[in-house]
């Protein structure tokens, strides 16, 4: 492994792109992108962040080395897609089939995905991304809502680490009414720990594609579990200027901590 | 009649319960008095001559049903209310049964109720109102309330089952209060006109700036607070509906938010029959509710308290005191019930233009570290040390924050609501100084 030099990464820049983010955004999505931003500039990594929206042309597409998308309400859903459908949802499966590394929070997987059946309404086709499907069994069936604490399954990653395998928990809050059920293809983010995950049946959470992240991790997944920001950084970097880059570290107790206060609450020990 | 039993049950067991000093009993009789006989409330009101007010949207219910009670009464009308933190079915019951006379009767002209969003719906099978004020429609609580789109739709249906002859004032600012206003005969559109502090750009934290009738992105020529401001749609032509314009008025509360209420309650006092004079003195003094820019002395130094519990609220509390020239300020986030679980919308609130505005900061609360960590992304460099403090311990955060903070000034409190009720118990029995 190489050392790491400030020198190097000094001249290194990412271009975020942010699907929609003034219809997916439905609470603290933000977040996420707040925490890429400052950890790549506390590092001297320039950061671009591109509003990606319905006036977004297929050149500024092409440009984004990291894909961020949040939840939607219902409505906003339904708009979003239909401007993917144009053809941006082609660029973005391309990014993707290309190694740019993405991270989908919320509800935005079940638009990756190959369908989403909602309680009322008809199918709505996704972008078939990710190999797995998401039904709500209906209003009456409870929403799967609270804290989590998942286990990454960095093995199903082909950029995996040693050190990151030694940092895999993850804490948050979910809240869905659909459930996601994994096709072969795909393979799941994490294993569940406390909390419902995909389904609240068979213990996977979110979905891996090549370097792409979906999880049902409610909003702002990044801030407490940095090791994923710093691992989407990390791989975009690497996928741009194809050399292997190392991250200067960065003091994360105060992360640690509120992942101890909700893990502790639900009596894991991490 | 049956519910008589239950009146002096319910009286008589509150009176006990504040003898006992088994809390302020607010809810409880009303409870019972419901398990015993569901129709308590629908019966209660059937023969009543009382006129009822409906006040319900995500901010502002408290304070403007204060101000409301505050022009009434002055005006010589007596007035029951649900005070705060009684706005579901339970607390109207109670309020019912507690002021009401022994044989059930009532000795009031108005019953000014706030109204949870979730309770709307069914509250209006129970009641029917003769005004309701709908003030406004924010992000708040998802785990509890949903989406905003979810609640504007549920209100709906709730207007929809209502007589024509129920006026209701509805806030034009606000794109989706506005579209429920116009889908009814008898409604009056309040809203604000042009100021000087008028916000530049739409906040992060904006649900409905797409439009209600076509989907469009809505233009704005101003932006009042959150996404509430003079729209409209530049597709369907749909735009925000012409209210009838008050003079300026002063009111004793502070933000724009509160001009927004006031102009609301101004705007349904009208309605009422009560005098532009009578309404101006009033709102000249009303004092502020419980916990909403109440302020609490000890000893020599004094701390005011801005409620929180959401992004636009926490956005427009961080507005309002750095309009006052805040310089100390204590942060408290929990997440108990009724504060919503999820802490995830701290982070719509837009911190950055006012951080530099405070010398010295605390954080407090259940999730001390999550409040933290928002403010930590907050800032170009890491915060220095001297500029924050994060401490677990609810009681010792305010000790600290209050023994470093200097004579003449203020500590601005911004808790969320548990938070709020937690941080006033220990200032008012002063158990730390």
């Amino acid at each position: 492994m190489k050392n790491y030099s400030p020198l190097a990464i000094r001249h290194k820049q990412l271009t975020i792109g942010w699907l929609y983010p003034d219809l997916m955004s439905t609470y603290g999505d933000r977040g996420n992108i707040l925490v890429l931003q400052k950890r790549c500039e506390w590092r001297d990594i320039e950061v671009k962040i591109v509003l990606v929206d319905q006036t977004t042309n297929d050149q500024s597409l092409k440009a984004i080395d990291l894909i961020f998308g949040g939840g939607a309400q219902d409505r906003a859903q339904e708009i979003v897609m239909r401007d993917l459908r144009k053809n941006k949802g082609k660029s973005i499966k391309e990014l993707i089939e290309n190694g740019i590394p993405a991270l989908f929070v919320c509800g935005a997987p079940q638009l990756m995905g190959r369908f989403y059946e909602p309680a009322v309404g008809e199918k709505i086709e996704g972008l078939g991304i990710f190999d797995m499907e998401t039904r709500n069994p209906g209003p009456e069936a409870p929403r799967l809502i609270g804290n989590i604490v998942a286990e990454v399954q960095w093995s199903n990653n082909p950029a995996q680490s040693e050190a990151l395998r030694a940092k895999s928990i993850i804490v948050g809050f979910e809240n869905h009414g659909g459930r996601t059920y994994l096709g072969k293809n795909a393979k799941p983010f994490a294993k569940v720990i406390k909390g419902n995950g995909n389904n609240g049946e068979d213990g996977t959470e979110g979905v891996v594609y090549k370097n792409a992240i979906g999880c049902y991790f409610h909003g702002p997944l990044l801030p407490k579990n940095s090791i994923i920001a710093d691992w989407l950084i990390k791989t975009a970097l690497e996928v741009k200027y194809k050399e292997e880059i190392v991250l200067k570290e960065l003091d994360d107790s105060l992360e640690k901590k509120a992942q101890q206060v909700i893990a502790k609450r639900l009596g894991v020990s991490i | 009649m049956r519910n008589i039993g239950l009146i002096w049950l319910g009286k008589l067991g509150s009176k006990i319960s504040k003898q006992l000093h088994l809390g302020h009993g607010s809810t409880w009789p009303g409870h019972i008095a419901l398990r015993l006989n569901p129709n308590f409330v629908k019966q209660m009101l059937k023969d009543s001559s009382v006129k009822i007010i409906f006040i319900a949207g995500t901010n502002g219910k408290t304070t403007s049903a204060r101000m409301l009670r505050t022009i009434l009464e002055a005006d010589g009308k007596r007035v029951i209310h649900n005070e705060s933190g009684a706005n579901l079915l339970n607390g109207i019951a109670s309020i019912l049964l507690l002021k009401s006379s022994l044989s059930g009767k009532f000795k009031a002209d108005y019953a000014i109720f706030e109204v949870d969003e979730n309770i709307l719906p069914r509250l209006v099978k129970e009641i029917s109102p003769s005004y309701i004020l709908l003030l406004n429609l924010f992000r708040d609580q998802l785990d509890r309330y949903g989406e905003v789109d979810t609640i504007a739709a549920k209100w709906q249906n709730a207007l929809n089952s209502l007589p024509e002859k129920t006026v209701l004032v509805a806030n034009a600012d606000d794109p989706r209060i506005a579209y429920l206003g116009m889908q009814r005969k008898n409604t009056i559109f309040f809203g604000l006109t042009t100021q000087k502090k008028s916000a530049k750009e739409l906040k992060h934290a904006v649900d409905s700036t797409y439009c209600p009738k076509c989907g469009t992105k809505l233009t704005y020529k101003t932006v009042y607070y959150s996404h509430l401001g003079d729209w409209y749609c530049p597709h369907c032509t749909l735009k925000r509906p012409d209210i009838s314009i008050s003079k300026d008025i002063n009111i004793s509360l502070s933000g724009t938010y509160n001009l927004s209420n006031a102009h609301g309650i101004i705007a349904l006092s009208r309605q009422l029959g009560t005098l532009e004079g009578t309404i101006a003195k009033a709102l000249e003094k009303v004092t502020p509710a419980f916990g909403r820019q109440e302020k609490i002395i000890i000893k020599d130094k004094v701390a005011q308290l801005f409620l929180s519990k959401n992004p636009t609220g926490f956005n427009e509390s961080l507005r309002t005191i750095s309009e006052l020239g805040a310089k100390h300020i204590l942060l408290i986030l929990n997440d108990r019930i009724a504060d919503g679980r999820d802490v995830s919308w701290i982070w719509d609130i837009d911190f950055e233009p006012f951080l530099r505005d405070f010398n010295h900061i605390t954080i407090s609360g259940d999730r001390t570290y999550d409040m933290g960590l928002r403010l930590k992304y907050t800032s170009n460099e890491p915060m220095a040390n001297s500029q924050w403090q994060i401490e677990e311990n609810l009681e010792k955060a305010l000790h600290t924050a209050l023994s470093s903070l200097p004579k003449d000034e203020m500590l601005y409190i911004l808790p969320t609501y548990t938070a709020m009720l937690e941080v006033r118990k220990i200032l008012t029995g002063k158990k730390i100084l």
